[in-house]
């Protein structure tokens, strides 16, 4: 059974129509690529996917539960994370800091002095794993805003981990990155791929043809086209695209 | 199938200047019929009606004259909110479903379809170098196969443009001089007088290497 599966998501705003009737069904552990011209969508759905926007109509099933129109915290504890396309970081604390925040026992323990005064190093230890699973065990103690965009995108997607999310969303993890950065960011994911389930929007298609096991493509607030990316590539209009350059 | 897939009845949109002694300053005019699902092409110069045609035939823009008939339903006679069950226009990249309420909503009747059966497309903005034409053309393909009624209206300004023409519309439109023209196929199409004078020379060039 698929653990996310959107029937007939309809979002409007207005008279805009964001999301005309979406279906989406994603595996559990699949990593599911969605991509699309600007205005398709995407983040509209990745809002309605983590509560942050109500759908109209339609149904959003998490693991076999109507969970469309929860609210964001609600829906987070049900194990969905996700990073942002603008980046969302406390940018005067150290990187360390920014993971030890999202750990559920560290927001769990809430404001216990008695136990605040008794140290964190459980907490710092487990807050370094995660940073060294994205590349940054060296960096624990620079602050946030010093850290190189590529690394501030990692720390990004370790703050989404340290939640020990069941789905991994990621909002173009590559956009502003150089050739370097998304090189660096698709080892990450490729090595994140099969431990837990992803959905990633992305406008770089080299960067999701090399990653994803299936893709939708939004447009007009539909998804006009489903498949693998050696499906999606077969077409002979992407052929003679940019897109079909690529391996 | 029992009810042609979209009927213009006379249809006719005249748009007036002046409170008093109105004078036209625009009119379009058309009358046709498709019975059967199919990828329509709409080419016309800019200013022609292209959009104000969509516009009458997905109910956002009542006409001066004449009906719009979807599936059966003279459209302009259904409830504003449930009209996109019937026919959807889609702007260039994104939809706006705003209707001017010309009479209250309680008097007009409720949508008899729940899926839209007709679909028009006014100038989605083609770029061929991110290859998701091929996905678009494939979305006009799986709605037609749907049997669903697409019209999808081009400018064309570049040879691509035409090529996605000839391969994806099964019969033609010409809107030109406030009327609009069925076509039955490209070379008709490119055939018109009034298609040569808005193509061009060279448009028509490569046209004929397609056709």
């Amino acid at each position: 059974m698929a653990l996310i599966e959107a029937k007939g998501v309809h979002v409007r705003f207005g008279d805009r129509v964001v999301l005309e009737e979406v279906d989406m069904s994603v595996l559990e552990k699949e990593c599911h690529g969605i991509m699309g011209p600007n205005g398709a969508g995407k983040t509209t759905f990745f809002n309605v996917l983590t509560g942050r926007a109500k759908p109209t109509r339609g149904e959003l099933f998490l693991d076999g539960e109507n969970v469309a129109g929860l609210p964001p915290h609600r829906i987070a504890r049900k194990g969905v994370a996700r990073s942002f396309q603008i980046m969302t970081l406390f940018d005067e604390y150290t990187a360390r800091d920014n993971v030890m925040v999202a750990l559920p026992q560290f927001r769990d323990r809430g404001f216990d002095m008695r136990r605040a005064a008794a140290g964190d190093s459980h907490f710092k230890s487990e807050a370094e794993k995660v940073l060294a699973d994205v590349g940054l065990a060296d960096k624990a103690d620079i602050r946030a805003k010093e850290l190189p965009y590529g690394d501030r995108r990692a720390l990004e997607i370790a703050v989404a981990l340290a939640q020990k999310p069941r789905v991994l969303c990621l909002d173009e993890p590559t956009s502003g990155l150089g050739t370097d950065g998304v090189q660096r960011l698709l080892g990450l994911a490729q090595k994140l791929k099969g431990k837990l389930t992803m959905i990633v929007i992305e406008h770089d298609m080299s960067f999701l043809f090399s990653l994803a096991d299936r893709i939708s493509v939004l447009h007009w607030g539909q998804v006009v086209a489903r498949g693998t990316p050696l499906q999606l590539q077969e077409n002979p209009w992407v052929k003679r695209s940019n897109l079909g350059k690529f391996s | 199938m029992t009810e042609p897939l979209i009927v213009l009845d006379k249809l006719k949109k005249v748009y007036t200047r002046g409170h008093f002694s109105r004078v036209p300053t625009f009119t379009l005019e058309a009358d046709l019929t498709i019975d059967e699902p199919a990828i329509v092409g709409v080419v016309g110069p800019n200013g022609a009606g292209k959009t104000t045609l969509f516009e009458m035939m997905t109910g956002s823009n009542e006409p001066t004259g004449g009906k719009v008939i979807v599936a059966g339903t003279d459209i302009h006679r259904v409830k504003y909110r449930e009209r996109d069950r019937l026919a959807i226009h889609y702007h260039q990249s994104y939809q706006v479903r705003r209707f001017r309420k010309v009479v209250p909503s309680f008097m007009l009747a409720s949508s008899p379809s729940k899926k839209p059966m007709v679909h028009l497309f006014d100038e989605p903005q083609f770029n061929p170098q991110d290859g998701y034409i091929g996905f678009m053309l494939d979305f006009f393909r799986k709605l037609r196969a749907e049997g669903r009624l697409v019209f999808v209206c081009l400018h064309p300004t570049a040879s691509y443009h035409l090529e996605i023409l000839s391969e994806i519309a099964e019969r033609f439109l010409l809107v030109s001089n406030g009327g609009v023209t069925p076509h039955a196929t490209f070379k008709s199409l490119i055939g018109d007088e009034r298609a040569k004078t808005y193509l061009g020379p060279e448009m028509i060039r490569v046209a004929g290497t397609l056709a």
